[in-house]
């Protein structure tokens, strides 16, 4: 107890040069607490708002084939489906149908292709929370021939919320049709993440399909626990497609899937299934972030290099300073070992009581900038919690944070305290002589 | 069996290329409870005898006996534990922690070591000593809160807290004004007849040699007269 004593009254002994140190400490734990914790927030965003914009957590799509053998991308009359989706009523909280096309969108002599989601805006008032209306009204989507388009889209058409628009299509069994829509809001489009989506009503995108008016293509569900996403997929695959999911998975939700010539040649009865999940898109978005993670895990150790030659220099400084009263607790029976805990003692404490400040100070940086509205800022919406920065601390990367800086302060002063604990009590107790 | 034995001890240090030779072949016993003065000018070996005697030096040659245990051989571990077990010092400069108050700094040598008192055992304890130096009012106080002779009292307080058989003071008075120095002897003295602890200063103050029961005057690290107090009495002034 008596080196624990001594080494938290000499920290208190130096103020000035224990709060320089401890404040450096504090600054390199507060920078990667705040940017540890926003790319956390910042993905559990991302994630709720790409399950918005898509419809749910897990995608299903279906593709069967008509009397002629050709394949259409429909899910009808499934009773497989629908008994899954019964049994696992307790996980899920939620299911939409969604349609999809790709749409050659054509205003006066411009043209643009696009994917567009057929969905019932009744139902998906989480979708429209989502989007990010850079112009327009969404609440003229109760027309029926309404869409809401991506911005640059509308920018590359010379096109503007009000007017109206032709879109060109193919019907699932394959014929050209044409449709007018009235364009009720450009939005924010994040076709960097691999979203870009135009959104109309579902019935009169089927009518343009040709799908029953209930008729739909993919099946989307929301879970309750978005962690027992990987499993419960995992299920599902095994029941509709009977194989581990992965094998059968593909990009069909993303765009219209082409018909392959081996599946013409290879016919099947009901439903072919595919199942993606939103884990399997956000994996971009992950790479992203663990890149800002090292980016800052980087910063973090470069500074923790420069407070530990601080620390070191200071120590050393310490061990000039302090050698009368070492060679005095040496003469009253100190052992060696005991010389070196104060000093490692004194390191420990400096580190974790700057770790700690620093958490403090990310604490307050953190509740400031969640106060901050980002909503007027184009391009970061899919980042955000309605317009909100959102920090996520993880109680496991602050224990690892803390636990870094302990064994680097330790280090730092390990040089210093083995040359105090090795000093000879004669030359320490100068005065002898 | 005396309590301290020097044979023949020398010691030599180096100086750059130069062989120092402080101690030059020493050899005296103390007895349990004596009150020793060496005296002796500037270079004459005092110093380099205390650390001897204290276990914070080795000889280069003769033996060092302290409590009947030759110091030769025994590696730093088991030098610190003799020195907590047996010995105490007093520092010219006084040398208290500066973190600590009066009464840790007078229980801090309690707290090393593997036999530790009873908490309650040690509180009385310092309460005695801290009564014993007058310090009861500055308890909490902080060494530089303290005049001189208040922080050689907490040394010597510290000192005795072990209560080790012997106590080693290297020019306990030479930072004090005479009167003051003169009270700290008295107060040395006091406690050497209370608790039959040996007592061994170096002092150049011939005003406070006359307290000690054993002189050893030191000339050039060599002993150049013996006395004790009988004969010192009758010879008084002339060693100075």
């Amino acid at each position: 107890m008596v080196t624990v004593r001594i080494a938290l009254r000499n920290i208190a002994r130096q103020k000035k040069r224990s709060i320089l140190l401890a404040g450096a400490i504090a600054f390199g734990m507060l920078v990667i607490t705040v940017l540890n914790s926003f790319t956390a927030g910042m993905v559990e965003n991302v994630r709720v708002n790409f399950s918005h914009a898509l419809g749910g957590h897990i995608f299903i799509s279906g593709k069967q084939l008509n009397d002629d053998g050709e394949v259409i991308n429909q899910i009808h009359d499934e009773q497989q489906l629908s008994d899954l989706l019964l049994t696992y009523s307790d996980e899920i909280e939620g299911v939409t149908k969604r349609t999809q096309t790709i749409g050659t969108f054509i205003f006066g002599s411009k043209q643009g292709m696009q994917l567009i989601y057929g969905v019932d805006f009744q139902e998906e008032t989480k979708l429209l929370d989502s989007l990010t209306v850079i112009s327009g009204d969404l609440t003229k989507l109760d027309q029926e021939n309404a869409i809401v388009i991506p911005a640059p889209l509308g920018q590359r058409l010379g096109i503007e919320a009000g007017e109206i628009i032709l879109v060109k299509m193919e019907t699932i069994s394959g014929q050209q049709n044409v449709g007018e829509f009235i364009v009720a809001a450009l939005i924010e489009d994040q076709a960097s993440f691999g979203i870009s989506a135009a959104y109309a009503d579902k019935g009169y995108l089927n009518y343009l399909l040709g799908l029953m008016s209930d008729g739909y293509q993919l099946v989307n569900v929301f879970l309750k626990d978005v962690d027992r996403l990987d499993q419960v997929a995992e299920k599902f695959s095994h029941v509709l497609i009977g194989e581990p999911k992965g094998l059968e998975e593909q990009s069909a939700i993303f765009g219209i899937q082409f018909e392959a010539v081996e599946e013409l040649a290879q016919p099947w009865e009901g439903v072919k299934y595919s199942i993606l999940t939103l884990n399997d898109i956000m994996e971009p978005v992950e790479a992203v972030v663990t890149v800002i993670d090292a980016i800052s895990l980087g910063i973090f150790l470069v500074l923790l290099l420069i407070i530990m030659v601080g620390i070191t220099n200071t120590f050393r400084m310490v061990l000039i300073e302090r050698v009368k009263e070492i060679g005095t607790m040496r003469a009253f029976g100190m052992q060696q070992n005991t010389v070196k805990a104060i000093f490692l003692l004194e390191a420990l404490f400096l580190g974790l009581f700057g770790g700690l400040a620093g958490l403090v100070g990310a604490s307050l940086v953190m509740v400031v900038l969640s106060f901050v509205s980002f909503s007027q800022v184009t391009g970061l919406q899919f980042f955000l919690n309605n317009g909100y920065l959102t920090f996520q601390v993880s109680v496991g990367t602050v224990c690892l944070t803390f636990a870094i800086l302990a064994v680097m302060s330790l280090l730092a002063a390990y040089l210093p305290a083995r040359a105090a604990a090795r000093l000879s009590p004669i030359k320490a107790l100068g005065s002898y002589h | 069996m005396p309590i301290v034995q020097l044979k023949d001890v020398k010691k030599t240090y180096e100086l750059g290329k130069t062989q120092v030779h402080a101690v030059k072949g020493v050899t005296f016993d103390i007895k349990k409870g004596d009150f020793i003065s060496l005296i002796g000018p500037s270079g004459s070996g005092k110093s380099t005898i205390l650390n001897m005697i204290g276990c914070i030096d080795q000889p280069t040659d003769g033996i060092v006996s302290i409590a009947g245990q030759s110091t030769s051989g025994l590696n730093d571990k088991q030098l610190t534990t003799l020195r907590h077990e047996v010995l105490g010092f007093i520092f010219q400069s006084f040398n208290l922690i500066p973190v600590l108050n009066v009464y840790e700094n007078i229980e801090f040598p309690l707290l090393l070591g593997k036999n530790r008192m009873p908490k309650r055992e040690r509180e009385e304890w310092i309460e005695y000593l801290v009564e014993a130096v007058e310090l009861t009012n500055f308890i909490k106080h902080k060494p530089n809160e303290l005049s001189g002779g208040q922080r050689q009292r907490v040394a010597i307080a510290r000192a005795l807290v072990t209560k080790p058989q012997i106590v080693l003071a290297d020019e306990p008075t030479a930072n004090l004004d005479s009167k003051t120095g003169q009270t700290i002897i008295e107060l040395m003295k006091k406690m050497n007849a209370e608790l039959n602890t040996t007592f061994i200063f170096s002092t150049h103050d011939s005003t406070i040699v006359g307290i000690a029961d054993h002189i050893i005057r030191l000339l050039d690290g060599r002993i150049v007269e013996e006395t004790h107090k009988a004969e010192y009495n009758e010879t008084a002034g002339v060693s100075q």
